[in-house]
């Protein structure tokens, strides 16, 4: 299992099983918060905002636990995190952990709930059945994919057909821009982290209206996921041919228009920043939609 | 971001409203004094913090000692490490404290004004701040006239001029007005911000998103289904060195003709087309119109004296350090007010608030009106109280409803449970600081969550009628013990129409 998320915690009660079923983490679930209010003065509150679930292949494994370490506290969710195992013999392994953190002036705590489930083989084939029952009823799905999302194949088609907004980094993709014509816009809301970390640069470009307006040529320095999306977004809203020059780089550190510089923004957020941002948004990101579309050509 | 800006820079679209300010110079007058240190401040560091100041941002500290910008900064970082909400970190507050300015100035002696021009000049030329200012009059009323003649004859030709005003907005309808009309003589009542810093709280501002975000509030936020509606406004500290303020003031004009009012305003208020500044403030208007007169036997009055709070021994208001031994300062308020209009007609809203009470305790509690027919036995109802939704605004910030439920087990007992949202248990950012949010929207030259004139002048009139009937009689003071909730005069007022003041 992965190591713990959060280190703020006051608390924690932890159940772990190998091949379980469904049915037995519902079980332990209620049986762990259960044991954790007797922690404490009171039932600990289940304020819960979402449901967070991420898809993390074994080579996202480390970065994904980085990241959402501390993302249970801002957002008290039910975290579900699915790590797939296709190659493993049949079954589900599944740790759950009942966190509670604290609240300021008051000895009661709020709980948030993380459910890790290791899908071995053929349940690897069918995640929407096994999250579905563990979905908080009536709070909207967040579905953090790590890497690059195989759209068409089953498994995902499922998993984005129970998601509100599926999030996706595109820097994490092998084959940006073609893969952007592969965004399942239509079927759920899109999030891109690779989108957000252009937003201090796309806030200065927007500063420099209307100098860009007869813009012609931007030069990009950083990972081609951001620099197609910055020259698609230009491309889309101002309406007319941009051309892009790339210089890789591992991050977005300078935007040239026409030959002028772009005041470089003030300093970035950290990765679990830019996911926690994305959490909080709700509903289609048409700007991106359309600067996707558009960086596909490119 | 507006239409009409995305219309004109089709690169806005998406970018989302970013709370950043135009260019300015922050002025603060009174800059040595206690609010400056533990408030205004902490909360510009906090703004830099977060990168919500303008870039392009100068601020200049007056007072009437005599520092230099280097002394000046050193008591504003001591300010900001020890009241600050935030980690004191150097490379925010350097930039801070560079931006930084001190002028030594007596506006109520003579007009000395010149160099706070001169540098005001300076520093638009070095740091493009455009001719904009904030002037922030964190002065007792006493000092405002001087400032506010001397501000108003040297206006900046160019850029936006906003003047930030506290509380006391004078001490009646008549100072009042006079204050008003002294501002208006050279600023529009959209350059004016009277803070009252109530209104910069998150939980307070929840009270509107509460009613108007859920449709399950409001149609039944009316006297068909709610009894009655209790605020209370309880602390329990002393005077803490303010007894020179508070001697003049009392509750009556510390607490209830400003926060008391506001919060009984947003409670009561119709919900308003939109969220701009004016259509808010036009609704709170309305309920503030709407208020009956108390009579003087809707009102109770008292003045703590010595007793325990929290298990400490603390003395009596006529003790403590500045206040008159024979004062008749009231240190506790009580009252029953009626909102005459359509939808409040005949509900009671019992407001309380005091010094030296049992606990630290600000909420609004809306008691709904008993189920009108439950159909158990009396014996299984017996623990169940009406329906009770109380908005927790500090500490504890919250939403709290109260609802039967049955008690497991055989036959049918019914029992009150709570159901609590608590702000921070889903939302966990830390609470802004009223002064933040407030001081940014006036940077913004957004006013909502301002005082407009014409509440003020209302909210006097409220108090005026109150304070005349005082004139008539002359309670024994002391007449509650610190650390109990008040006189036994304000259980009397609620339990004379059958209820009882709620034990949060």
């Amino acid at each position: 299992m992965a190591p713990a998320l959060s280190t703020t915690h006051v608390h924690a009660e932890e159940w772990s099983g190998e091949d379980v079923g469904v049915g037995d983490v519902v079980t332990a679930l209620c049986r762990l918060r259960d044991e954790s209010a007797h922690e404490t003065e009171g039932p600990d509150l289940r304020t819960s905002v979402m449901n967070h679930l991420a898809w993390v292949p074994a080579e996202w494994e480390e970065a994904a636990v980085e990241t959402l370490a501390g993302l249970e506290e801002r957002h008290p969710s039910r975290g579900i995190l699915l790590f797939p195992q296709p190659d493993a013999e049949d079954g589900i392994d599944a740790k759950i952990s009942v966190l509670a953190f604290p609240l300021q002036e008051q000895r009661r705590h709020i709980a948030a709930e993380v459910i890790e489930l290791r899908l071995r083989g053929s349940a690897c084939r069918a995640p929407a059945s096994i999250v579905n029952p563990l979905l908080v009823p009536a709070l909207p799905v967040f579905l953090r994919w790590r890497g690059r999302p195989r759209f068409g194949e089953q498994y995902v088609d499922q998993l984005v057909e129970i998601c509100d907004r599926l999030i996706v980094d595109s820097r994490e993709w092998p084959d940006v821009p073609d893969a952007y014509s592969e965004l399942p816009f239509e079927r759920t809301a899109c999030s891109d982290i690779a989108w957000r970390r252009t937003e201090r640069w796309r806030r200065c470009l927007a500063r420099m209206w209307p100098g860009i307006a007869e813009l012609r040529k931007v030069r990009v320095e950083g990972p081609l996921a951001e620099a197609t999306l910055l020259a698609g977004w230009l491309r889309s809203r101002l309406e007319r041919e941009v051309e892009l020059e790339q210089d890789d780089s591992e991050t977005l550190s300078a935007v040239d228009v026409d030959g002028s510089a772009c005041p470089v923004p003030r300093e970035q957020p950290t990765s679990s920043a830019l996911l926690s941002a994305e959490l909080d948004e709700f509903g289609r990101d048409r700007v991106y939609e359309a600067a996707a579309s558009a960086a596909v050509t490119f | 971001m507006t239409e009409t800006q995305v219309a004109e820079n089709p690169l806005l679209e998406g970018l989302g409203p970013r709370r950043t300010p135009d260019p300015c110079v922050l002025v603060i007058f009174g800059a040595s004094g206690d609010l400056t240190r533990r408030k205004i401040f902490p909360a510009l560091y906090a703004l830099a913090n977060r990168r919500l100041l303008p870039e392009k941002f100068a601020i200049v500290g007056t007072a009437r000692s005599d520092l230099s910008d280097e002394e000046y900064r050193d008591r504003m970082e001591h300010a900001v490490r020890e009241f600050g909400r935030d980690d004191f970190k150097e490379d925010v507050w350097r930039p801070l404290s560079e931006a930084t300015h001190y002028v030594s100035l007596n506006f109520a002696e003579e007009m000395r004004g010149d160099k706070l021009i001169e540098l005001l000049n300076r520093l638009d030329e070095e740091r493009g701040t455009r001719g904009n200012r904030v002037y922030y009059l964190a002065v007792p009323p006493s000092a405002m006239q001087p400032i506010v003649e001397e501000l108003g004859e040297h206006r900046t030709t160019e850029g936006w001029t906003r003047l930030i005003v506290e509380k006391p907005f004078g001490h009646d309808l008549e100072s009042a007005r006079e204050l008003t009309a002294m501002g208006t003589r050279h600023f529009t009542e959209e350059e004016i911000f009277r803070i009252d810093h109530y209104l910069g709280k998150e939980t307070v501002q929840n009270m509107l998103a509460l009613r108007f975000a859920n449709g399950i509030f409001e149609p039944i936020w009316s006297r068909q289904f709610i009894d009655h509606v209790q605020i209370t406004v309880a602390e329990t500290l002393g005077v803490e060195g303010r007894a020179d303020y508070y001697e003049r003031a009392g509750a009556i004009r510390d607490i209830f003709q400003n926060h008391m009012l506001q919060l009984v305003a947003l409670t009561a208020m119709e919900p308003p087309i939109d969220f701009t500044a004016d259509s808010v403030r036009n609704e709170k208007v309305k309920v503030l119109k709407a208020m009956r007169m108390p009579r003087p036997k809707d009102v109770v009055r008292g003045q703590y004296g010595p007793g325990f709070v929290e298990g400490r021994e603390v003395p009596g208001y006529r003790d403590e350090e500045g206040v008159d031994p024979q004062s008749m300062t009231e240190t506790y308020l009580a009252a029953k007010l009626y909102v005459d209009n359509w939808r409040w007609a005949d509900t009671p809203f019992y407001v309380r608030t005091g010094k030296r009470l049992a606990r630290r305790d600000t909420t609004i509690a809306i008691q709904f009106q008993r189920a009108p027919h439950p159909p158990f036995e009396d014996s299984a109802t017996e623990e169940l109280q009406p329906n009770l939704l109380l908005v927790h605004v500090q500490p504890d910030e919250g939403v709290s409803l109260a609802i039967g439920a049955k008690v497991p087990g055989q036959g049918l007992r019914i029992r009150t449970v709570n159901m609590d949202f608590m702000y921070g248990g889903a939302f966990r950012t830390e609470l802004p600081e009223a002064y933040e949010r407030l001081i940014l929207d006036a940077m913004l030259g957004d006013q909502t969550l301002f005082t407009r004139s014409d509440e003020v002048e209302e909210q006097w009139s409220i108090v005026d009628a109150i304070v005349a009937g005082w004139a008539r009689d002359r309670p024994a003071f002391p007449n509650y013990a610190s650390g109990a909730w008040g006189p036994a005069a304000a259980d009397e007022l609620i339990q004379r129409d059958g209820r009882e003041w709620l034990r949060h």
